[in-house]
């Protein structure tokens, strides 16, 4: 009998997501199992419980996946899990806490593509605006988009503190360089608006961040990012599917076009479900996170 | 390669029950997978989790199963997880606490079919005694006579406990349609000369009606229990009874025992899984379903 292949589910929250297991299901393992509960602190003892029941080869049919709702600690758990193989007994790991990384990388990429294709542009000379940019999804956006060479600022509805501290955590993490603010009222919106090349909205489903009123201040505005796909839209005049689209709604900047939440959806579920299947494929263990989903969604646009 | 099927099972408990996460691989579910420790007001986000990532195919080869100790809330829960659908994701949904739903469907439809078989008498209209009823399996049991026409009574050590499980029953499960009476244990003398049918719902290894009590029922003409730890909770009902005559009885009753129970709730919990695997809609599913199903199973079994 050949022997069957496993997933080790580690998440801190209470229960491991049942998106991240329907995935791993449908990646072809053979056995899902899920760690609910886990602090940071057990995941070397854990990670080290994982690589020495199988066998040099048993470990090449193992892997780890780190879900979870914090992209801080779940980078923590990659770093900690990484450093307690004992080569040979060594197995591969991807993290998507939330799904964040892959979201995340499928929404900039597509901006980015839309970005050279539309306009000429690269991130690089683009200043962007992540609205929601304080949630799991918000921060992997602007982690990404400034990486990528964007002038970022990260948008927290409610605390211009909260959106400080967590630009400068995750600009000492990752190497980045965002700036943080917030925007509780209109008139704070349409000041960000009207300089934005870029606007990306990671807000949380059913919430309408930016209305048409807001967005007559777009000055300069080039593409928009939306993955809200309940409606109404994040952003207004944004359509589920748009890939390119027209801003139809953004008068005052008439080459806007848009990127829907279907678009980006398809292109996270491809990158993710890629990633899962990869991790039994190299000779060596592989270690994914936002960066390696970014390399692929780079690609596929 | 067709995606596997997947059971996402969820319980308030901090164990899932390992009866249940048997019975669904027997019934085909491939990946039955727990979340313990799950509370109410977490079922929308774990449930709009599992439908979104799999497609409208995929939808439909996943499912939830519902565990638990209590009815009233793993109801509660099975009316929040149907309206988190978000069509065309939707997938179905069992409730099953304690097997308490296909447990109590299974007892009353056993009684059912020996009043038909042995007296030519309908289940509706019968008065019905639960002992130890304000369990899981009692409630159930009570609230799926009632429905069907029954005049219940339940009966518990303590009369408070017993009528406010009956007011549950009446007004949640019953939805104010139900007349069902609580009652505590003092009033069985005189309950007993008119009982036709008397369920025993009580922990393992406790009699809830002696010899003399039976003898005492001149009107009685089924009684079940679901215990199957000696001494039986009703006398004379040995576990394998599936229809046997009551010794003690005057007026010719007849028992049905655990094990018989056991087997027909297996067949009915078995047909609730596989409906879930097999149906192109989504189906919500409880104790009502596991009534008919355990019915169904009855007549196609003879």
């Amino acid at each position: 009998m050949t022997t069957r292949t496993v997933l080790h589910m580690l998440s801190p929250r209470p229960q491991v997501s049942p998106f991240d297991i329907n995935m791993a299901v449908d990646a072809g393992f053979d056995m899902v199992f899920p760690h609910a509960n886990v602090n940071p602190d057990q995941v070397y003892a854990l990670t080290q419980d994982i690589i020495f029941s199988r066998g040099p080869s048993g470990v090449k049919r193992t892997a780890i996946f780190i879900g979870g709702r914090d992209i801080g600690k779940a980078l923590d758990m990659l770093e900690t899990a990484k450093k307690a193989m004992v080569p040979p007994f060594e197995v591969s790991i991807l993290a998507d806490p939330s799904g964040a990384f892959t979201t995340a990388t499928a929404l900039v990429a597509a901006v980015e593509k839309q970005l050279k294709d539309k306009h000429g542009l690269e991130m690089k000379d683009c200043r962007a605006i992540v609205f929601g940019g304080t949630g799991p999804v918000g921060i992997s956006t602007g982690v990404i988009a400034s990486l990528a060479g964007a002038d970022v600022t990260i948008v927290d509805h409610l605390s211009l503190d909260t959106a400080m501290q967590l630009a400068e955590e995750y600009n000492r993490r990752c190497g980045c360089n965002l700036k943080g603010t917030f925007a509780s009222s209109g008139a704070s919106k349409a000041w960000l608006v009207a300089r934005a090349d870029i606007i990306f909205n990671t807000t949380k489903a059913g919430i309408q961040v930016l209305d048409e009123e807001i967005l007559e201040d777009a000055k300069r505005l080039k593409v928009v990012g939306d993955v809200n796909a309940v409606p109404p839209a994040g952003i207004a005049g944004v359509k589920p599917r748009d890939m390119g689209t027209p801003l139809t709604t953004a008068p005052n900047s008439p080459g806007a076009v848009a990127v829907g939440p279907l678009a980006v959806g398809n292109l996270k579920y491809r990158i993710q479900n890629a990633m899962l299947r990869d991790l039994l494929q190299t000779e060596k263990p592989v270690y994914f996170d936002f960066h390696e989903a970014f390399t692929r969604a780079r690609e596929w646009v | 390669m067709e995606k596997p099927y997947i059971l996402h099972m969820l319980t308030t408990e901090k164990n899932l029950s390992p009866f249940d996460v048997n019975m669904a691989q027997d019934a085909g579910w491939q990946v039955t997978m727990p979340y313990v420790n799950v509370a109410e007001d977490e079922v929308q986000a774990l449930v709009q989790d599992a439908i979104f990532s799999r497609g409208p195919a995929g939808v439909k080869r996943t499912a939830i199963f519902i565990g638990g100790r209590s009815p009233e809330q793993a109801i509660k829960m099975l009316e929040q997880a149907k309206a988190s659908m978000v069509p065309p994701f939707e997938v179905s949904v069992l409730a099953d606490p304690s097997g308490a739903f296909t447990t109590a469907a299974a007892m009353v439809a056993a009684a059912e079919r020996e009043l038909r078989d042995k007296f030519d008498a309908e289940l509706a209209g019968r008065r019905v005694l639960i002992l130890a009823g304000t369990g899981p399996v009692g409630q159930i049991a009570a609230v799926l006579c009632a429905k069907a026409g029954c005049d219940v009574t339940i009966l518990g050590r303590q009369k408070e406990k017993s009528e406010r499980i009956a007011n549950l029953c009446n007004e949640f499960f019953g939805q104010g349609q139900t007349r069902i009476r609580g009652e505590g244990n003092d009033k069985l003398p005189e309950l007993l000369p008119t009982a036709e049918v008397i369920f025993a719902t009580g922990a393992a290894g406790i009699q809830l009606l002696s010899e003399e009590q039976v003898a005492a029922a001149p009107k009685l003409m089924v009684a079940a229990d679901v215990n199957a730890v000696p001494p039986p909770g009703i006398a004379g009902i040995d576990p394998m009874a599936d229809g046997a005559p009551l010794e003690d009885s005057p007026a010719g009753a007849v028992g049905i025992g655990a094990l018989a129970i056991g087997n027909l709730k297996y067949r009915a919990h078995q047909g609730l899984l596989r409906q879930m695997r097999e149906t192109d809609r989504p189906v919500y599913l409880h104790y009502d379903q596991a009534f008919t199903l355990a019915r169904e199973s009855i007549r196609s079994n003879r």
